[in-house]
């Protein structure tokens, strides 16, 4: 007897094993798409934007910062050349602008400035023209803080004399005749 | 089941909330006045002075002054300041600002932070408004209000100042005299 027919199903075969395969026939493989019970499901997991945003918000303050920081740098490097502006009390009929803040100078800066405007100081002229620079801009601000006393001074003055002069309203009313 | 926005942006959104909030009344007691408004009476102003003196430079004013005299006195008052800010105008007619002018610095004044002291009116000389911003028992901020017919002065001084002494300054510092001083009636000897 050939075992054929366990290789390839050719030739006579033995009743066993076709017993056999009708046995197992109802087990076979049969194709079919799969089928996931509803209560076996998992739920699709939502992201988490949390971290993203944290990110987001860092990226975002770190430009302001540096925003900032730059207009803050620029603004200080104009301040520097107005501290040298004339100085007060000015002549009649004259306009004077001492601003050493925040305020735009139409005063245009002097050639010398100009050159002291390098934050790197190369050598010893330069030196020199910046200490210079500097003495200028304390003594222009030392004048403009005594004139700005000054002024204060003399208007709080002013007002207390004038509190000082006026009568109290209910002096008179508070009189009483005599004899 | 909560949503993404109640889950994730109410906390942050109120403490951004509770930053801006906090940013508005710290800067409702700033003692520093914003006097750009009046920057348009320059042009019908015959004489304008204009000071601003920063933190900083006052700190470099403060290294020129001398440790003897009247410096010594002035050194000692402004140490500690922010700032100084003065603005002054004087016209030559009559009406060349308006209430208005006035009223954008009163505005900043009117905050509880700061207190007017002094309110004087005067036909001559015009008003005087003083104004303190306490800090407990001490003041952290000055200004002073001075309009008259032709002239419009306001002084803004930020930080501790004291008072006594700045009053005391006046005929001091070898500054020239600033001619805002009322005249006083000739007597008989000066007469003849």
């Amino acid at each position: 007897m050939k075992d054929d027919y366990l290789w390839d199903k050719s030739g006579e075969p033995d009743p066993d094993i076709q017993k056999l395969e009708e046995i197992l026939g109802s087990l076979r493989y049969q194709p079919q798409p799969l089928e996931i019970p509803e209560d076996l499901r998992i739920s699709r997991r939502q992201r988490n934007y949390v971290p993203l945003l944290a990110i987001a918000a860092t990226v975002v303050v770190a430009l302001l910062a540096g925003i900032i920081w730059l207009s803050v740098r620029k603004k200080e490097a104009p301040q520097e050349l107005r501290a040298t502006a004339p100085m007060i009390p000015a002549p009649a009929n004259k306009k004077v602008n001492v601003t050493t803040g925040d305020k735009k100078d139409p005063v245009p800066p002097r050639p010398a400035e100009k050159v002291a405007r390098n934050p790197k100081p190369r050598n010893r002229a330069y030196t020199s023209v910046a200490k210079k620079r500097e003495r200028e801009e304390a003594l222009a601000a030392k004048e403009q803080v005594l004139f700005a006393l000054r002024l204060a001074s003399e208007k709080l003055n002013l007002a207390q004399r004038k509190i000082q002069s006026t009568p109290p309203a209910n002096q008179i009313k508070n009189q009483h005749r005599t004899g | 089941m909560k949503s993404f926005f109640q889950r994730n942006i109410r906390m942050p959104l109120f403490a951004a909330l509770l930053i801006i909030t906090a940013t508005c009344v710290v800067r409702a007691q700033d003692p520093r006045i914003q006097l750009a408004s009046l920057d348009h009476l320059a042009a019908k102003a015959s004489q304008t002075v204009d000071v601003s003196i920063d933190e900083r430079l006052m700190k470099i004013a403060a290294t020129m002054l001398s440790d003897d005299g009247d410096e010594k006195a002035v050194k000692k008052l402004i140490t500690g300041l922010k700032g100084i800010y003065v603005k002054n105008f004087e016209f030559e007619a009559d009406g060349q600002y308006t209430a208005a002018d006035l009223e954008s610095i009163r505005t900043q004044l009117r905050t509880p932070a700061w207190t007017r002291m002094v309110n004087v009116n005067s036909r001559k000389e015009g008003a005087f408004e003083v104004y303190l911003m306490l800090t407990g028992e001490k003041v952290s901020g000055l200004a002073v209000l001075h309009s008259d017919a032709k002239e419009l002065t306001v002084v803004n001084i930020v930080g501790p100042i004291n008072l006594e002494k700045l009053t005391q300054l006046e005929g001091q510092l070898g500054i020239p005299d600033l001619g805002i001083e009322p005249q006083k009636p000739k007597t008989k000897n000066e007469e003849k």
